[in-house]
């Protein structure tokens, strides 16, 4: 078990990572305290919080919009957050593209569909001739279930569904390595969901991409993600893949979202009991907390008590389960 | 057992039509519901259905280029739809008939406290003094939830959060003991965890204070939690409607299918979802047949041509589509949504949490 | 009949790319634009009468080579003040020119000056003012370049001009020019702001596109309709401005025909001959509040919310 984590490639690095912002009389608000974890080459990994939770604010750092305070960001094993120079910071955008959560918000009104989707290919001149710029357009709107004939049609023109595949379309076409998709599902109407994530799916397995995916919904990344980390106050507090996540879920945070997921059975939800998450449970020795691993891949925001206490649980609950 | 309910409201074949520079959009094509007293009945489609419009026309809160072009909305003997002023609908919307917003912001001043927010209501609705109207607002918003209601009384709205102020918002909505609320995507705006207790507060008051509920809301989780019975709309029309065990283990419209098949919790890992593709219609044309039948791979060729009427089902759930048809061909539902409750119950523990085998 | 009616239910094929098509004609912006503006009826006429005028004004003083210093009836008094008339269309004044064609010369080179200044201040302004709302740093120092500019009186800066440059078309532009570019950017910076941080110019941002082109493509086509307006308001006030100056003797000088000069020349006429001194103003009035509506009525048309 323990090998299938170290063997891996990493892809992304975000290195004890605090972001604040200036809220005036020289105060700060940390937004995002001690992040630090690794993404590997070809998974999805998902970010789940709440709004305020940190979780965009963490997203847009590896694009370099919003700067880190402290630590620092690798991505294939080179520093990319805070000063870096102008070509490592092409590099950073060829590489890192981000999907947006609002389609509307997001793709320029004014501009055709053609010119949003050549955007990138325009900066970075990805492109021979005219003609091959269209045919990459061309196939790139293919590519997202969208007709060669929406090139000279404006983003308004668009269902919500059809903007956020344009939204993509223009993310890939760069051709990256990585993808940020910021709630890229959490704005469309729930008929056109599933076709997005669907969508998602297919481009990664066929352009071997690596996805952060940041969600509220934990439905959506048990079915979407590989591994899981779960971030409240701007603090992660619980890592692990998928399944174990949800099989042995040990934060009483993560706990607690858990207990909210809505299920579409009206005699499940008849018995549904919602677990109030309740830090004033946890450890108020004033010890610090870290994340700590507590199985190979499997970690959690504690102190050493509450570490005994998750230990405990733990094992209570594999007992049961073998 | 829903054979002795009395009705408190009854919409008969409603229109709700929309000019739009020179355009005519026909937001509600032809809706019926009657709304037994004292169940929860949610009204569940994607924006653009019309589910909004719909209830707006029970508090005359259509936006101004709109009007009922036909059909009713019986209330206590009166017909909703003939009132004009805001007199004729002084003493039932807000007073008989409440409602609770996605964006609690839009209820409530930002300038004013919350406590005058609050008591102005009272004392409007009551004609109680305004010391008793104080200590009913302070007793309401202990009940919605919100600790030390006496000391936040004066407080503004942004000192609230989101979640508080939907509270406040369910309590003004009270304060004048509604014998209907409306609550329009109430929780869409909140966070998850916050959602599930506004949710939780609802269902707590309307067994206390005992009004009818009516839910609108994209979610069919929500639906699932709090529905008695729930009508699936689409295009303007209701397309099929039930109780909430018949539309979720019994679903007979190709949309509910769809709606139900396509959510993410009945996905299995590394296969695809169901979706659909497409739009909705666009309802400034006039809609031929069915309007899903463009987007349903099980569209049969009637479905272009006619308007499938209701099909009886049970005597409480009925649904439009011509696969209910004698002459149509069988057609199982899709195999994700089969044996939903076993499979649901497979992935839940206990207190209906998510978990893996 | 019973034979169709079995047809009828059977499956209906189904292709998945057929929902994706838009049935809605092909969107254009500029054809919309021109769509929209030329639905109301009072405005097409506004502009066929504002275009007529303009014409009317460039091409009329060429026919008549009118000049305020050609005076040939000045020793005939038979020709002097008279009433409008078929022959003499607006009456003659007080040296016996024929008024219809001071004003039009007037018309022309107030047209000409606001336009002019206009075309100038908009050309330097708008650039300025985009890069001014983008850069955070250019954003201080230009603040108090902006500053200094504002507090500078306006008409003091005329004087000085006028006496440093001479009156004349060059001075009356440069003066009109030299310091309005500022607020032009002033304007253009703070829209810029508003819209600089929508999400679609992070994203644009994200597929790494400079800022100059951000400015062309992201933000300049959301202006066209504030942009329009403002130019709608900046040429009768350039034109106001022209005239208030040569009233005040400070603008085109004796020598060229100005509305203003007109104006201020007529002025002393007032008690006896009052039509010499309103006839000039009343066409002061139509060409600026024919542009003011065109203009505005562009602008609104400029706007893709009332595209519908």
């Amino acid at each position: 078990m323990s090998n299938e984590y170290t063997d891996r490639e990493v892809i992304l690095s975000i290195r004890h990572v605090d972001i604040s912002f200036d809220v005036g009389n020289k105060k700060k608000f940390v937004a995002v305290k001690d992040a630090n974890f690794d993404i590997y080459k070809g998974e999805t990994f998902a970010l789940v919080g709440e709004s305020g939770s940190g979780k965009t604010t963490l997203g847009r750092a590896i694009l370099r919009i919003n700067p880190c305070s402290a630590g620092e960001i690798l991505f294939e094993g080179k520093r990319i957050s805070g000063k870096i120079s102008r070509e490592e910071d092409r590099n950073v955008v060829r590489n890192i593209q981000m999907i947006f959560q609002d389609p509307a918000a997001s793709l320029n009104e004014r501009a055709t569909i053609e010119y949003c989707i050549s955007e990138g290919l325009y900066n970075f001149h990805l492109y021979e001739n005219e003609e091959d710029r269209v045919a990459k357009v061309d196939r790139a709107l293919q590519s997202v279930g969208l007709l060669p004939e929406h090139k000279s049609r404006y983003p308004h023109e668009f269902s919500g569904g059809q903007r956020q595949r344009v939204g993509i379309a223009r993310a890939m076409i760069m051709d990256p390595k990585f993808i940020v998709a910021d709630e890229p599902i959490s704005a469309l109407d729930v008929s056109i969901r599933a076709q997005v994530l669907n969508l998602m799916n297919r481009l990664k397995a066929e352009k071997n991409l690596t996805y952060l995916f940041i969600a509220h919904d934990l439905s959506v990344v048990r079915f979407i993600a590989d591994r899981i980390a779960v971030i409240h106050m701007g603090e992660i507090v619980e890592i692990a893949d998928s399944e174990t996540l949800f099989q042995y879920p040990l934060h009483p945070y993560t706990i607690s979202l858990l207990s909210t997921v809505p299920m579409p059975d009206p005699l499940v939800e008849k018995e549904r009991k919602h677990i109030v998450y309740d830090p004033s449970q946890l450890d108020q020795s004033g010890a610090a907390r870290s994340l700590r691993e507590i199985r190979p891949g499997h970690f959690v925001f504690a102190t050493d008590l509450e570490f005994e206490g998750y230990e405990a649980k733990l094992e209570k609950l594999e007992r049961e389960k073998a | 057992m829903e054979e002795n309910r009395n009705i408190i409201l009854s919409a008969k074949d409603v229109e709700v039509q929309f000019r739009v520079r020179d355009r005519y959009l026909t937001a509600i094509r032809g809706v019926s519901l009657d709304l037994y007293e004292g169940e929860t009945f949610a009204i569940v489609g994607e924006s653009g259905s019309g589910k909004s419009v719909f209830t707006k026309t029970f508090t005359g809160m259509l936006e101004s280029n709109g009007s009922v072009t036909k059909g009713s909305v019986m209330f206590h003997g009166k017909d909703l739809t003939k009132l004009k002023s805001d007199k004729d609908w002084e003493g039932i919307r807000g007073a008989k008939i409440a409602t609770i917003f996605q964006d609690p912001m839009t209820s409530l001043n930002p300038i004013r406290t919350i406590g005058s927010q609050i008591t102005e209501v009272i004392e409007k609705h009551q004609g109680v003094s305004a010391s008793e109207a104080k200590a009913q607002a302070i007793e309401l918003m202990e009940r919605v939830g919100i600790k030390n209601a006496a000391d936040r009384f004066n407080e503004y709205p942004f000192q609230y959060s989101g979640g508080m102020r939907q509270r406040i918002v369910i309590a003004i909505a009270l304060s004048c003991h509604p014998e209907i609320l409306i609550c329009d995507e109430p929780t869409t705006a909140l966070d998850v965890t916050i959602q599930a207790q506004i949710i939780a507060l609802i269902r707590d008051l309307q067994r206390e204070l005992k009004f009818t509920t009516l839910y609108i809301t994209h979610d069919l989780g929500v639906v699932a939690n709090v529905a008695d019975r729930v009508g699936v709309m689409y295009g303007g029309q209701i397309i099929e409607y039930g109780t909430v065990e018949e539309v979720f283990f019994d679903p007979r419209h190709p949309y509910t299918w769809a709606l139900l098949s396509s959510l993410p919790q009945l996905g299995v890992k590394g296969e695809e979802l169901y979706y659909i593709t497409g739009t909705p219609p666009s309802l400034y044309n006039e809609i031929k047949g069915d309007a899903f039948a463009p987007r349903n791979e099980h569209a049969l060729k009637i479905d272009f041509v006619e308007e499938p009427p209701f099909f009886r089902v049970s005597d409480t759930h009925y649904a439009k589509t011509w696969l209910l048809d004698p002459r149509a061909p069988k057609l199982e539902k899709p195999a994700v949504i089969q044996d939903l409750h076993e499979k649901i119950k497979k992935m839940t523990d206990k207190g209906g949490a998510f978990h893996v085998e | 009949m019973e034979a169709e009616n079995i047809n009828l239910f059977e499956f209906a094929a189904f292709d998945e790319l057929e929902s994706e098509h838009i049935a809605a004609p092909r969107y254009s912006y500029w054809k919309s634009v021109w769509r929209t503006f030329f639905k109301n009826k009072f405005t097409v006429a506004v502009a066929i009468l504002l275009v007529f005028i303009l014409c009317f004004a460039l091409i009329q003083p060429k026919l008549s080579g009118y000049s305020p210093i050609v005076t040939p009836n000045i020793n005939n008094a038979s020709m002097k003040f008279l009433k409008p008339s078929a022959e003499h269309i607006f009456g003659t004044d007080h040296v016996g020119n024929e008024v219809f064609d001071a004003v039009w010369a007037g018309a022309r080179n107030s047209i000409i000056v606001s336009f002019v200044c206009t075309a100038i201040n908009m050309i330097v302004g708008i650039p300025i003012g985009a890069l001014w709302g983008f850069s955070k740093r250019m954003d201080r120092w230009m603040l108090e370049v902006y500053n200094v500019i504002s507090n500078i009186p306006f008409l003091l800066l005329a004087m000085i001009l006028s006496y440093v440059l001479g009156a004349g078309m060059r001075s009356l532009i440069i003066t009109m020019t030299c310091t309005e570019w500022v607020f032009v950017a002033y304007f253009i910076r703070t829209q810029v702001m508003i819209i600089r941080d929508r999400e679609y110019n992070m994203a644009s941002k994200c597929l790494g596109t400079g800022t100059w082109t951000m400015i062309m493509k992201n933000v300049l086509p959301y202006l066209i309709s504030v942009i329009m307006t403002y130019a709608s308001r900046q040429i009768p006030t350039l034109i106001s401005y022209e005239v208030f100056l040569s009233w005040m003797g400070l603008g085109l000088g004796t020598t060229n025909a100005s509305l203003g000069q007109s104006i201020a020349m007529y002025t002393s006429y007032m008690n006896g001959y009052p039509h010499l001194f309103w006839i000039p103003v009343s066409v002061l009035a139509i060409i600026s509040i024919s542009l003011y509506i065109v203009g505005q009525k562009l602008a609104d048309a400029a706007d893709p919310r009332t595209h519908m």
